[in-house]
């Protein structure tokens, strides 16, 4: 049991980023693809204040989270204005700045050495049970923000996404100042990105760049796209067959061969990148499909259908 | 088209509460053509008005500019209203239809993942409702949102309100409903009835009368079916190589030679 706990918080941590990247790309059309730089800032801040400066981890990451939607405000002024290619390289961009940053500048995140220790948020006595109930937590976050993404689609919010991402141009002309709009939701996601990547610190308590490469990027977009950009629960359905599988099934369950278990990351990257291009051509709306729709459940829909029967 | 009389305003005088479009030597061009090349214009001053005139003429290009979906290369577009006097070329395409100047679109624009009542309900919440932190049911505001939804509805019959708009038809119809439920102050259609069917024209035109009538809605129409055109505006103004030409009333136009020369042909002299 207890050899699940971390792997499982490493999952949980994945679908939040994968729910947090559906409100951006399925919902919004904003291609994000410096997921880690968001995760990554709010992670070395938060790492960096517990360790550094004896921060209370709590102010810690709520720090973390303040930083990093900043910084996302700032970046989405200058790029959301421009064509999707645009923002996909620019976020990229960013993300590299980051993982790069870190690496260097090592009077501050230690660079290579690594930064540690990273203390859970808190602490019950007995450590498997803190880690249990951190893992929780965890669920209970990735659960709130499902929740949240289901509503919206029945939210004004979430029709004004949906139109901006449809047909900005149209949706502008209806009188909605679909800049701001971006910029405000694109600011709100990347900061609950850097509270997760915050959390993700206490996950790995020893923070290295190497888990700031864009490897973490390619894997919630993979889970994100396998299961279904537009739908809430793309995100859990593709994390769980990708990470799910890889990360949990193979690793703590079948027996690898010894000369094959060293290659075993390497496979996992190239079936990942197998399964992108499969879902591109053959389904790219992800398993799950498009959004499913459910008529409305508004008051007189229902009289009105009698009606015309 | 219905031959009904349809100016119950006294023609030439400006409605109650007046809304104004005023262009100053409006200039646009791409590459060497001068697609628009106004010197003073004044729209709206009649409860409906037609833009007419032979393609390529810069009627919708007109319209375009002014919503500022395109700039134009010089001159001002003022627009009067109770409220005072705004210079549109200075706002967004978003904050001058919020201002009550919109436009409704000639090639047909949809938002795929929204279905029809979803569509109308985007055009009416406002930007108290759209907040991304609200999303518990507004119970109120579907209530009232509901109501005039289905106003429209009990009008214009869609196949299926809660699924997506299916025919061209449906989705013009939708582009002009969406435009309908902004409330505009100044609406601007540009060939509101291409693709949809007569009984529907008919039932959007005579919906346009009674908006004019009853409330303080200025329309400028787009349109090629000239009988549409002589049956419900009040003026016309004719315009060909991006310059109106003339204006008038629509049996002035309609006898002008310069009309029937450039744009009606022989047949309809």
């Amino acid at each position: 049991m207890n050899a699940l706990v971390f792997p499982l918080q490493g999952l949980t941590i994945i679908v939040c980023l994968g729910v947090l990247l559906h409100l951006q790309f399925g919902r919004t059309g904003i291609v994000n693809f410096g997921v880690v730089g968001f995760s990554g800032l709010g992670m070395y801040t938060t790492g960096i204040l517990v360790v550094n400066y004896e921060v209370p981890f709590a102010l810690a990451l709520l720090i973390a989270t303040a930083l990093t939607g900043l910084v996302a405000f700032l970046l989405g002024l200058l790029i959301l204005n421009l064509e999707s290619e645009a923002v996909l390289v620019a976020t990229l961009a960013f993300s590299t700045i980051v993982f790069y940053l870190v690496t260097s500048e090592s009077w501050l995140t230690e660079g290579v050495v690594g930064l540690g220790t990273v203390p859970r948020p808190f602490d019950v006595g007995d450590t498997s049970t803190s880690q249990l109930l951190f893992l929780l937590v965890l669920v209970a976050i990735a659960a709130a923000l499902l929740v949240y993404a289901a509503r919206l689609q029945h939210a004004p919010y979430g029709r004004l996404l949906f139109s901006i991402q449809d047909n900005e141009t149209l949706s502008r002309s209806l009188g909605k100042p679909t800049f701001r709009h971006k910029l405000v939701f694109f600011t709100v996601t990347c900061a609950a990105m850097g509270a997760i990547g915050g959390l993700d610190a206490s996950v790995n308590q020893f923070l290295v760049p190497r888990l700031l490469t864009a490897d973490l990027t390619f894997v919630v977009w993979i889970a994100l796209v396998l299961g279904g950009r537009k739908r809430v629960f793309g995100a859990v359905l593709g994390t769980l067959l990708t990470v799910g599988i890889f990360d949990i099934v193979i690793e703590l369950y079948v027996d690898v061969p010894r000369e094959f278990a060293q290659q075993l990351p390497n496979v996992q990257l190239m079936l990942f990148g197998l399964t992108l291009i499969l879902v591109i051509l053959f389904r790219p709306q992800g398993l799950l499909g498009e959004r499913r729709r459910k008529p409305q459940d508004s008051p007189t829909a229902e009289s009105r259908k009698k009606v015309q029967a | 088209m219905t031959g009904a009389s349809s100016a119950t305003r006294p023609p030439g005088s400006p409605a109650a509460g007046a809304k104004t479009l005023h262009l100053h030597d409006v200039h646009k061009h791409y590459g060497g053509r001068t697609v628009v090349d106004i010197d003073d214009l004044v729209l709206g001053a009649h409860g409906i008005e037609g833009l007419i005139g032979p393609n390529g003429a810069g009627k919708t290009t007109l319209m375009k500019l002014i919503t500022h979906v395109v700039s134009p290369d010089r001159g001002r577009i003022e627009y009067h209203s109770p409220d005072g006097t705004v210079l549109l070329t200075q706002h967004s395409p978003d904050a001058i239809a919020r201002m009550g100047v919109v436009k409704t679109n000639q090639v047909i624009q949809d938002f795929e993942s929204l279905t029809i009542r979803e569509s109308l309900l985007l055009s009416l919440a406002g930007a108290e409702q759209e907040k991304f932190y609200k999303v518990l049911r507004d119970k109120a505001f579907l209530r009232r949102a509901d109501q005039e939804i289905d106003e429209y509805l009990d009008i214009f019959t869609f196949q299926d309100p809660d699924g997506r708009a299916g025919s061209a038809g449906e989705k013009k119809l939708l582009d002009i409903l969406r435009c309908l439920l902004l409330k505009p102050r100044f609406l601007l259609m540009d060939e509101p009835t291409a693709g949809l069917p007569q009984e529907e024209t008919d039932k959007v035109m005579e919906l346009m009368r009674t908006k004019t009538q009853e409330t303080d809605l200025s329309i400028l129409i787009i349109e090629h079916d000239l009988d549409l055109i002589w049956g419900t505006c009040e003026f016309v103004h004719f315009m060909a190589e991006g310059e109106i030409l003339l204006q008038g009333t629509p049996s002035d136009v309609r006898s002008n030679a310069t009309v029937a020369e450039k744009y009606l042909g022989a047949s309809h002299a």
